[in-house]
């Protein structure tokens, strides 16, 4: 199913550390808009979809909207 | 193989860059299967993430726990720091 890769999508060089700001971004993860709510939306969907295409599109977006989540915790 | 001469830093940006490129590639190809220039990148791209992942992970340890070198020297190397949300510099 899910494989893990140990490192970064992209490249970031975190000049100032700041929790307080990153506690801010990591909220938005949660709630109706956050990605944890459209990865599992995404995720689930596509067992109703009606083509290969479109279960293809569901499961490879829903899976890459946990990676914002890593860029979170850097900060 | 020529990657055996570059750094980590090089090796690593170069798995960042390819490993983009195959995700978005991923994408566009799911909704158009048939695109032959589409196809010929992944496999080229593929193919270039392969032999930098296998010149960095016998380095510098694995990147998924798949690689060899997830068991190098009878030691379970997948847990060992540092982990990519830790930076000092840059991302990993």
């Amino acid at each position: 199913m899910w494989v893990y890769q140990k490192k970064l999508q992209y490249p970031v060089k975190v000049a100032r550390p700041n929790p307080a700001l990153a506690r801010v971004i990591i909220s938005q993860f949660g709630g109706p808009d956050g990605e944890m709510g459209a990865a599992t939306r995404y995720l689930s969907q596509r067992f109703a979809a009606p083509n290969d295409e479109t279960k293809g599109v569901l499961t490879d977006i829903g899976t890459e909207e946990f990676v914002p989540r890593c860029y979170k915790t850097t900060i | 193989m020529a990657e055996n001469n570059e750094s980590k830093e090089v090796l690593l940006h170069r798995l960042q860059v390819c490993g983009f490129i195959l995700v978005e590639l991923n994408e566009y190809l799911d909704s158009h299967p048939e695109d032959q220039d589409a196809l010929r990148c992944f496999e080229k791209h593929r193919a270039m993430y392969e032999d930098a992942s296998e010149a960095y992970t016998k380095r510098y340890g694995p990147v998924t726990i798949l690689d060899h070198a997830a068991t190098q020297g009878n030691r379970w190397r997948w847990i060992d720091g540092p982990w990519p949300w830790e930076t000092e510099k840059e991302g990993m």
